[in-house]
Parts: C-alpha cells; structure tokens; sequence
C-alpha cells in the first residue's frame, strides 16, 4: 500500500516545493534577525564606480561621453524644484526618511518614518505602515491609532462617509480592520506580496493574490460579516500589481510576462504577452490603460496606442492625477519627476527629487489623492 | 538527513537562524507533506496551500519545538489536520465563478490512478487515517492520538479504507 501511495502523480509537486521555499525563506528572514554586512562591498563599489567617473573625466573621449550621457537622461529645463502639482490633489510619497505628504502647492510635510502608506477615502487620513506596526495618521502627522501586526505592509483604505475598512499584508495573511482600529480580521493566506486592493463600488470586495498566483475576491455582506469567497481565477507567474477601474468594472492584473484585464465584455480576460512591460495603470473615470515599457535602454510611456513620451534608463511608478488629466512617473536615472498631460500636450518635470525628500533612493509616489 | 541525530542537529540550527539547516529540513520534509495533503485534498492547489502553511505554522513554533521529538512526524500530523478542516469546509463553501469576469475555479484534479480513485470514494477522515497509516507511517495509536480518536475508531476506517481500496483495486 506505501509504494501505490508513493506512486500518485502528484501534479505540480517541483513548482509547488519552490514556490514553497520562498515562501518559507521569507518568513524565516523576518522572524531571524539579518547578520551584519560587511560595509566593503559596497564601498569597493563606490570606489570602482568613482574611479570610472574620474578616468571618463581627464579623458576628452571621456568627457564626450559624459556629455552625452547628460543630455539624453533627464528633461532639459526642468524645474530644480517641486513648485506645484499639475492637477489638484496630493501627493502621498515614501522615501529613506519616511512617509510625505505633498500639497497641491508643492509643500511638503513629513508624516514620520513610514515605509508605506494610503490614503483613506476623501483623502482625510493615512494609513502607513512601519515595522511589524499599521498606524492611522491625520495628514499633519497625529497618530489616531496603531496596531502591532507581524510583518505589516501594503494597506489599502475604502469605504464610505460612514464605515471604512483598510486591507493589508503580514508576513503572509491577509487582514482587513475597520477604519477605528478595532475588529481586526483575518481574511486569508498565504498571500503573495502583490498589494491586495478593493473593488470600487462594491461594499467590502477585497481582491488579492495568493502564493499561487491566482486573484482572489472576497466580499463582506455587513459591518464584520462572514466573509465567503467570490471569485478565483486561473493561477498566473510572476504576480506584480493588481487594480480595480475606479467603477469596479475591469480588474488590472500586471505580471511579470503578461498584462491581464478582466472583465472585459469577453468571457476570458484580455491577456497581453509582453516581458517589457514596466507598469501599467487604468485612466480614472474610464477604462484607458496607460503603459510603461522598456526596451534596449529606453522607456516609453503610452496611453492607449500613443507613446506619449520616452526616455533613456528605466520609468517607474506610474500614477494618475485624481482627475484623469495627467500622469506621474519617475524617472530615477535622472532623478526627475515627470509629469505628462494625457493629451500629451504639456510636460512638466521636476529635478532632484531624492534630495527634496531626503532619501539616498528613489523616491516612490504611493498615491495622489482628491483634493481636500 | 539519515538519521534523528542529524535531524535533531538540523532543528537546532534552524531554532538558531540557519537557512542551510532550515532548508535540509524543507527539502526533506516538503514531498511527504505535500502528497499526505494531495492524497487527502485530492486538489493539488489546496494540497500547496496546505503544505506551505503548515512549514510556517511549524516555523512559528520553531522555538517551542522540543528537539527530543522528531521534526517529521510532528509537520505532517499539522498537514494531515489542516486537510481534513480543509476538506470538511469545502463542503460547506463553495467556490464559485464571478460572472463574467473571472475564470471558473480549476477543478479538483480527477483521480489519476486506481489508489486515488479509490481514495477519492472514502470520506475525507477515512483518508486522512489511510495516508497516516501507509504513506506516513505512523501506528494506530499515533493516529489516534494525532487526530484525536478512539483506537477502535482508527482501526475500523483502515479496515474500511482498505476494503474500498480493495475494491478499487
């Protein structure tokens, strides 16, 4: 009897084991404190890269080169610094220091060390997450609420004038908790890391990716309800970011190789096959899908089927004003912001950006909000 | 890993922070449990999900694990219960397409032997038993202690699992 039972072909047993390990490993990072480095690597780093500088540099071939290099990365007259915002709203970005909050007139205020945030609905609050902690915060930086969860990252906040609910990851569960803090639920796992983000006008439809790589929808009846599972799609590779239409009718899943829409007038989703695909993010208000790809270098940034701009190195983050008119994207090799009208009329960028918001990295815009 | 020593010594590395150790453990371990969970789930998704949680629930309780006890046993009764609730919430639950929008759920993988198809026809408890007993090894008085049974009862769903296994076969 043990032989025949060794014997059942057991599907997917090799995939599942490696999934399995990542899984594992990840959590047994988190629960393991990580040993120190050695700072050489990255100063031998440091000390190559200056070298190639210098040497580029007392060299005229060198200097062309350089040269060269200066004008094509980055927009020429761009603005040395963060004045104003195209379009109304704020901004919610993360940095080194922590969690910002920018004005549509270019003032920033520092929330506190975060690593994450969102904002809620109407954009009266944030939701930000530090280590192993979910913190609701005013926009001027006083704490309403905090809850000690392990490995807490990604929130997302919905809801109505009257009950809120905000989503988010552990280590690999997802939870859900009222917008008060109290009533924390734990909704399902093992969660992949992809952000889990709700259904707009749907009453508590939370959608996430499990460690599979296959979208989950859950819906809540009432207040704390049951929670029953609504939907569940085939298993996809590489899962990188999911996103609801603003009117909950088409769902935006961005793999690794593929670019998946659901719930197109099809009875299959609308699947694109593509390993350039950088990001991507629906219009609100309406179903447009803007792209960021890259190929041999250069990014492109298209609406529909126009390419609205390009560039050399690599976009990143790209988001919508609130009203559907402009576009935000990074652009770390330049450390520029760029902001490009829909239309693809108008550009406006923005230079030095780590520095404004004192951060060795790249910042990352987590959300642009309707305006207070 | 040959022997409870070598096991025991891979448990203390990993109560100590050893990936390599953790790992040997994985690897050892991972194929028993994710089968045990298949052969009861018959639904290879699940049996994933089963397998994996069941490692981190185990890695939770890493530094409580007593290392005078073997590491295996204790893992695949975590994956033997959780699918059996897995199963037994199956049937109060079920997963259902959103219309237009998403593919149906895939189904449970259709039996792809005479032992699976005979499996498939036992209930979910009386499986759990026969994977306990002959995949996993343990006696009916581990059974019975991991499951939380009678002894008569563990002794009387083998006998049937293995009539209805008969029969399949």
């Amino acid at each position: 009897m043990k032989r025949e039972l060794e014997r059942v072909d057991v599907p997917g047993e090799h995939e599942a084991r490696e999934r399995a390990w990542n899984v594992v490993t990840a959590a047994f990072s988190e629960r393991t404190p990580v040993p120190q480095t050695s700072h050489w690597p990255r100063v031998a780093a440091v000390a190559i890269a200056l070298s190639t500088v210098v040497a580029a540099t007392v060299s005229s071939p060198g200097r062309a080169v350089l040269d060269e290099i200066r004008e094509v990365v980055g927009v020429e007259r761009a603005q040395p610094a963060l004045f104003s915002l195209p379009a109304p709203g704020r901004l919610l970005v993360a940095s080194d220091a922590g969690v910002w909050v920018v004005s549509e007139d270019g003032s920033r205020r520092l929330l506190g060390d975060y690593r994450e945030a969102t904002w809620s609905p109407f954009g009266r609050y944030v939701a930000a997450t530090r280590e192993n902690e979910l913190v609701a915060i005013e926009p001027d930086g006083d704490v309403r609420w905090t809850l000690a969860r392990r490995g807490a990252r990604s929130p997302r906040w919905t809801g109505s004038e009257a009950d809120t609910r905000i989503a988010y990851l552990t280590t690999t569960r997802v939870h859900a908790v009222p917008g008060d803090g109290t009533g924390d639920v734990d909704v399902g796992g093992p969660s992949h890391r992809v952000a889990p983000v709700w259904r707009p006008s749907a009453r508590f439809t939370l959608t996430y990716v499990d460690t599979l790589g296959r979208v989950r929808l859950y819906d809540i009846d009432s207040g704390l309800g049951p929670w029953r599972p609504a939907g569940l799609s085939k298993a996809f590779r590489g899962p990188r970011k999911l996103e609801w239409s603003s009117d909950g009718r088409r769902l935006l899943f961005l793999t690794r190789r593929k670019l998946v829409l659901f719930g197109s007038r099809s009875r299959s989703p609308l699947s694109i096959r593509s390993e350039r695909l950088v990001d991507a993010a629906l219009r609100p208000g309406s179903h447009e899908l803007a792209v960021l790809r890259t190929r041999e270098g250069v990014s492109e940034l298209l609406v529909g089927k126009r390419s609205l701009f390009s560039g050399t190195g690599r976009f990143t983050a790209l988001v919508w004003s609130p009203d559907g008119r402009w576009l935000l994207l990074g652009w770390p090799a330049a450390d520029q912001w760029v902001f490009v009208r829909a239309d693809g009329k108008r550009i406006r960028a923005v230079s030095n950006v780590s520095a404004q918001f004192h951060s060795q990295s790249f910042p990352r815009v987590e959300g642009w909000c309707c305006a207070p | 890993m040959r022997t409870a020593r070598d096991e025991r010594a891979r448990v203390r590395g990993a109560q100590e922070g050893s990936v390599s150790d953790l790992e040997t453990l994985f690897r050892t371990h991972w194929p028993r449990a994710y089968r045990a969970a298949y052969l009861v789930t018959h639904d290879a998704a699940a049996a994933e999900d089963i397998a994996q949680e069941s490692f981190l629930a185990a890695l939770r309780a890493l530094d409580r694990f007593d290392r005078r006890r073997p590491f295996g046993p204790w893992l695949h009764r975590i994956v033997v219960n959780r699918a059996i609730d897995w199963t037994r919430a199956r049937r109060l639950r079920a997963e259902v397409e959103l219309a237009d929008t998403f593919h149906a759920p895939p189904a449970p993988s259709s039996p792809a032997d005479d032992v699976l198809a005979g499996l498939a026809r036992l209930p979910p408890e009386h499986r759990a038993v026969v994977v306990m007993r002959y995949l996993l090894e343990f006696t009916p008085g581990e059974i019975a202690v991991a499951l939380d049974l009678p002894r008569g009862t563990v002794n009387s769903r083998l006998r049937r699992g293995l009539d209805a296994l008969g029969d399949g076969l």
